[in-house]
């Protein structure tokens, strides 16, 4: 592994560190900070991306769309208090060159709610293309494929 | 508590009681009497199995189903249970085959069911082997009574049902064929989800205009579904089958929405995109949400269009499966359109995920208290259509209907 390679994980590694840091201590609003204005966000089952089907369970083409989903979250929508924490993979970096990154991990998002044993709502891999800007990295794509084959009963807040 | 010791309230249309959520007995009866008897269920989209070999697995009520396209182009449905020792022989969620073929004997089925082949079946160097009055023809899979209606299949355990046009009556008929109008339809994918409470909470849910324009904090902001839009709910005969219809309003503010206690009128969206609603089938109504008693619930939420799939397991729970489609010949826009649609629904839906969690609430609420009642009392004790929103008309008719079939009058 060359110098830049790793000065090139450590970046990556840091950027998730920061994303799941705000997703786990439910700083929402800063979520859509993360991604780049015109971008795509994807949850979706892997039935669905393994048949090259567009249905997302999750889908977003802008930054505005995730600052609508935290407004949902926040203002309108009904749920049950829970907990949502992310265990994420270390990042395998697929491609990278001076523009952008992709870069793939896994992830595994436990859910609690109350009077219950923590349960799982998500098993996934996650496919990003990450972009240098002048605020250093940020998500131009994001595909969260998720093994899951029956949500326990709603996803609620982001992966 | 068994089944028969049960009352129903006095009040028989105005209540239902909580054990029809939570007794494993009636539970059982509904399987046998509902499930299983004259009702036409929804197993799959034709689209989804174009070609001749091309299948889907499926449940319907408990019960695992093979839904696949035969030599001739016909759709079957069989059970997916080997005549011989009984196992669920096909595991794949889809695929293609010219036979089906069980791993643990090697008992081979053609596509309409029928028994093709059983290894040794003569024995071997003159041993063993079947009896003599081992008939093949009377030990195939069990076939299921089939209609493909305008790019959907319905199948049915039982074969003297009447066809599904005379079914669901010519009213029906004509709702149905708003939207499944004989186009060929598109897979755009499915979202899965398990909801903890009772199937027939899913069932009420979409026959409940009353909810829609208060639960739905995101509908009404964004005036999708509220009450002072002009509605309709439309109940079949039976008091099986229901449809609310509605029409779309704008963003205001109102003596209505004035009722709402979240109503959020400084709610702006980001990207409206989701919200790029166009006019696209006859009429002025913009939704038409149909329940067809007991298996599934086919959505015209303004563009989005989808089948939601009632899979029960057990009284406290059932898996929800959606799938989304659209029109084969629409435009690349269109389908965008109805992908960014789809946001609102499934178990991340700004809409729908509200429901999956009251459905779990209810549930939550029955569990310990089996002889209260639910009351269903908005807009009267009537069964009839009405054109308005605030009635629970369609839950009293879909109840007064499981009374007959259930044998609770």
């Amino acid at each position: 592994m060359s110098k830049t390679d790793a000065a090139a994980m450590a970046e990556v590694s840091a950027f998730y560190l920061r994303y799941y840091d705000a997703l786990d201590e439910m700083r929402l609003e800063e979520w859509p900070e993360f991604f780049l204005e015109d971008c795509l966000y994807r949850v979706v089952s892997r039935e669905n991306y393994e048949q090259g089907l567009r249905l997302s369970t999750i889908y977003a083409e802008s930054r505005g769309m995730l600052k609508d989903r935290v407004v949902g979250l926040r203002k309108t929508q009904v749920y049950a208090p829970r907990y949502y924490r992310r265990f994420p993979s270390p990042a395998l970096i697929r491609s990278s060159d001076d523009e952008s990154i992709k870069a793939e991990h896994n992830l595994l998002i436990a859910q609690t709610m109350q009077d219950k044993q923590s349960d799982i709502v998500l098993s996934a891999r996650c496919y990003d293309t990450l972009v240098q800007t002048d605020d250093g990295l940020m998500i131009e794509s994001r595909e969260v494929v998720y093994d899951s084959e029956m949500i326990p009963n709603s996803l609620i807040y982001p992966a | 508590m068994a089944a028969a010791e049960h009352q129903w309230p006095e009040d028989a249309d105005g209540r239902v009681p909580y054990w029809v959520y939570t007794d494993k007995d009636v539970y059982q009866k509904e399987l046998e009497k509902i499930w299983y008897g004259p009702h036409w269920l929804y197993a799959a989209l034709e689209c989804e199995i174009p070609n001749p070999g091309d299948y889907k697995t499926t449940t319907l009520g408990e019960k695992p189903v093979i839904v696949v396209r035969d030599e001739d182009g016909e759709v079957r449905v069989v059970e997916n249970r080997c005549a011989h020792r009984g196992l669920k022989l096909c595991q794949n969620r889809h695929g293609n085959e010219s036979d089906f073929v069980c791993p643990y004997h090697q008992w081979s089925f053609d596509l309409k069911g029928n028994l093709l082949g059983v290894p040794f079946r003569r024995g071997v160097k003159g041993q063993g082997g079947m009896p003599k009055d081992f008939d093949p023809k009377e030990n195939g899979l069990n076939k299921l009574n089939v209609e493909v209606v305008n790019g959907v299949v319905w199948a049915s355990f039982d074969h003297n049902l009447p066809p599904f046009r005379e079914y669901v009556g010519e009213r029906f008929w004509k709702h149905y064929t708003r939207v499944y109008d004989g186009r060929k339809l598109e897979l755009l994918g499915y979202n899965r989800q398990h909801i903890p409470g009772n199937w027939k909470l899913m069932q009420e849910n979409i026959k409940d205009p009353y909810h829609a324009g208060l639960l739905h904090v995101f509908f009404v902001t964004f005036g999708l579904f509220r009450a002072d839009q002009k509605s309709a709910v439309d109940i079949d005969d039976e008091g099986r089958n229901a449809i609310l219809i509605s029409r779309k309003g704008e963003k205001e503010q109102n003596e209505v929405t004035g009722d709402l206690r979240q109503f959020q009128s400084d709610l702006q969206l980001s990207d409206p995109r989701i919200l790029d609603v166009v006019h696209e089938f006859p009429g002025e109504e913009t939704v038409g949400m149909i329940t067809m008693f007991p298996s599934v619930i086919l959505q015209q939420q303004t563009n989005s269009l989808s089948t939601r799939q009632i899979v029960p397991k057990g009284p406290g729970g059932f898996d929800f499966h959606w799938t989304h489609w659209t029109y084969a010949d629409d435009t690349e826009e269109m389908k965008l359109r109805r992908t960014r649609q789809a946001n609102l629904f499934g178990p991340a839906g700004l809409v729908s995920a509200d429901d999956g969690e009251v459905i779990e609430f209810a549930q939550q609420g029955f569990a310990a208290s089996e002889e209260q009642a639910a009351v269903v009392t908005m807009g009267g004790r009537e069964k009839d259509p009405t054109d308005h929103m605030v009635t629970e008309a369609a839950i009293r008719g879909m109840y007064g209907y499981w009374r007959k079939v259930m044998g609770y009058e």
